[in-house]
């Protein structure tokens, strides 16, 4: 069963998020509470998918650095879908590209396609 | 991406972090919030997961955390340490690895122990001048790489920017607590003032059993009549302190020629009628914050067609403090009960009044005075003065029968 909310869409035990157009301040801890909340409610698969975010900065870097550690704790797995190539260099400067696996469309994140895993989004 | 291209994006990357920061500690945003976001950019800027900001807490003598992330509730870590530790960790511009063992992150004490249990990797100096403001500490990269040189410089340089940020607030901060500490002591020393000026009224009030009171409500009196005539609040409070103190001539005149019952002698009104001269003589001498007071207890008596005392001056010639505070002083004398008489009903009072009316009051301060008491009878004021105080009940009607046969302005 899938339900899609505004920000957010529930598939089975997966969580995927919609971050805004950009998580650029301490606003978007919003999304680091929301994710915790969906942990606590027992979902073990969180995809972040990226495609209508056009800018992530320092801070944003940090809350999803944040995002990942929660998830990691909990013996969960956090993928990411949609990213633009401008996103995917900054995850490239700061290291995350290496840890994280990285799916052109969330259907691929949610899937688990890990074949389509590295890519980045041609849209 | 080349490893070319990838430096070229980083060093982009970090220059637009640098200027965010810039404007973010620039801003107006509340100091919380900035120290936040200026946490978070330097975790992002290293993949930290773990990272805090303390500042110096000089009553507590140690180093707080004022922001933190991802190390849960850290309200209760201080760190400690020495003065002279301080003087020499204030020399070292470079961020300190706490891997280390060696100088100068020996310097830390205890401290290094409580940075080890937050997982701090990374220690960097937030200074200004000479003076060591607080610490950022963030533990190691999330991608597990090294901390290189340019790491090093590039936490430097946001040290250098949240350093500013935080020495701002801590001079914002000490400003503050000086206009406070200067405010308490201002409003301590206004507060004896005022409670001196009253100590003097009821010192007046005393040597009359009768006349107590009597200078607590001339001062309210003559304030609500000076706001209904215009003046401002300064104006205001000069009057009700002149209020207070019209009288104060009066402790030099012998007590039984105050409280005598039957009439006064030659000698004896001469004595008592020198309490508005001996009154401006002790009140000339004080510098009061507000205008006109010694003249206006020296001209209380003065009546408008010149037949009053002690200098006889006529309407225009006497100050307006002291017309207004004419008409309140007789007023309140002819409501209350004397030695020589019991008090006049409001009626009276005003009939009396009436038949003074351009010889001892001036009706530019009769008509405000009497506009004042229609106001607070049609409870068209929220703190009645006057009304509450007279003993008699008054309303509207019998208002307007009193007023009718008053000339018309």
């Amino acid at each position: 069963m899938v339900k899609r909310y505004n920000n957010f869409k529930e598939v089975g035990d997966t969580v995927v998020l919609y971050p805004d157009n950009y998580i650029n301040d301490i606003e978007g801890e919003k999304l680091e509470e929301l994710c915790t909340s969906y942990l606590e409610r027992g979902f073990k698969k969180v995809v972040i998918d990226f495609s209508e975010t056009d800018l992530i900065n320092s801070i944003g870097v940090s809350v999803l650095i944040g995002m990942i550690e929660k998830v990691r704790d909990r013996k969960g797995n956090i993928l990411f879908s949609g990213l633009k190539q401008v996103n995917y260099d900054v995850f490239s400067i700061v290291g995350l590209t290496k840890h994280i696996m990285i799916f052109e469309t969330e259907e691929d994140a949610i899937g688990g396609n890990e074949k389509a895993a590295g890519a980045v989004t041609t849209a | 991406m080349t490893e070319a291209e990838l430096s070229l994006e980083k060093l982009l990357f970090n220059l637009s972090t640098l200027a965010e920061l810039g404007e973010e500690i620039t801003s107006p945003k509340d100091f919380t919030r900035v120290v936040k976001s200026a946490l978070y950019m330097v975790m992002g800027s290293f993949s930290s997961s773990k990272g805090a900001i303390f500042q110096f807490d000089g009553d507590r003598g140690s180093f707080e955390p004022i922001a933190s992330k991802g190390l849960g509730d850290i309200g209760g870590v201080r760190l400690k340490i020495g003065a002279n530790a301080t003087g020499e960790l204030v020399k070292y511009k470079e961020p300190l690895d706490l891997s280390s063992n060696a100088y100068p992150v020996t310097l830390l004490g205890t401290a290094r122990e409580e940075l080890r249990k937050l997982d701090a990797r990374m220690l960097s100096c937030l200074t200004v001048k000479d003076e060591l403001l607080g610490f950022i500490a963030i533990n190691g990269k999330f991608s597990g790489e090294p901390f290189t040189q340019y790491d090093h410089q590039l936490l430097s340089v946001m040290s250098q920017h949240i350093s500013f940020s935080l020495h701002s607030h801590s001079l914002l901060m000490k400003l503050m607590h000086k206009y406070t500490e200067n405010k308490n002591l201002y409003d301590n020393l206004r507060r004896i003032y005022y409670d001196t000026i009253h100590a003097f009224a009821a010192a007046i009030d005393a040597k009359d059993s009768y006349t107590r009171g009597h200078s607590h409500r001339v001062s309210a009196y003559s304030a609500v009549l000076a706001r209904e005539m215009g003046w401002n609040n300064d104006e205001v409070e000069g009057i009700r302190i002149a209020g207070l103190l019209h009288d104060i001539g009066k402790i030099a005149v012998d007590k039984t020629i105050i409280n005598k019952a039957s009439p006064l002698t030659s000698y004896e009104c001469r004595e008592l009628n020198s309490h508005p001269v001996i009154g401006y003589e002790i009140l000339s001498k004080i510098k009061f914050p507000w205008k006109g007071i010694p003249m206006m207890t020296r001209n209380h008596h003065e009546k408008v067609d010149g037949s009053g005392y002690p200098d006889r001056l006529k309407k225009g010639d006497i100050p307006i403090g002291a017309r207004i505070m004419a008409l309140v002083d007789a007023f309140d004398a002819m409501t209350t009960d004397r030695p020589y008489r019991p008090r006049l009903s409001f009626k009276e009072a005003m009939d009396e009044v009436k038949d003074n009316w351009n010889k001892q009051f001036d009706p530019d301060v009769v008509y405000p005075f009497i506009s004042v008491i229609k106001k607070e009878v049609r409870r068209e004021v929220d703190n009645p003065t006057i009304v509450p105080l007279l003993q008699e009940q008054l309303d509207s009607v019998t208002l307007n029968r009193f007023f009718e046969g008053f000339p018309r302005a």
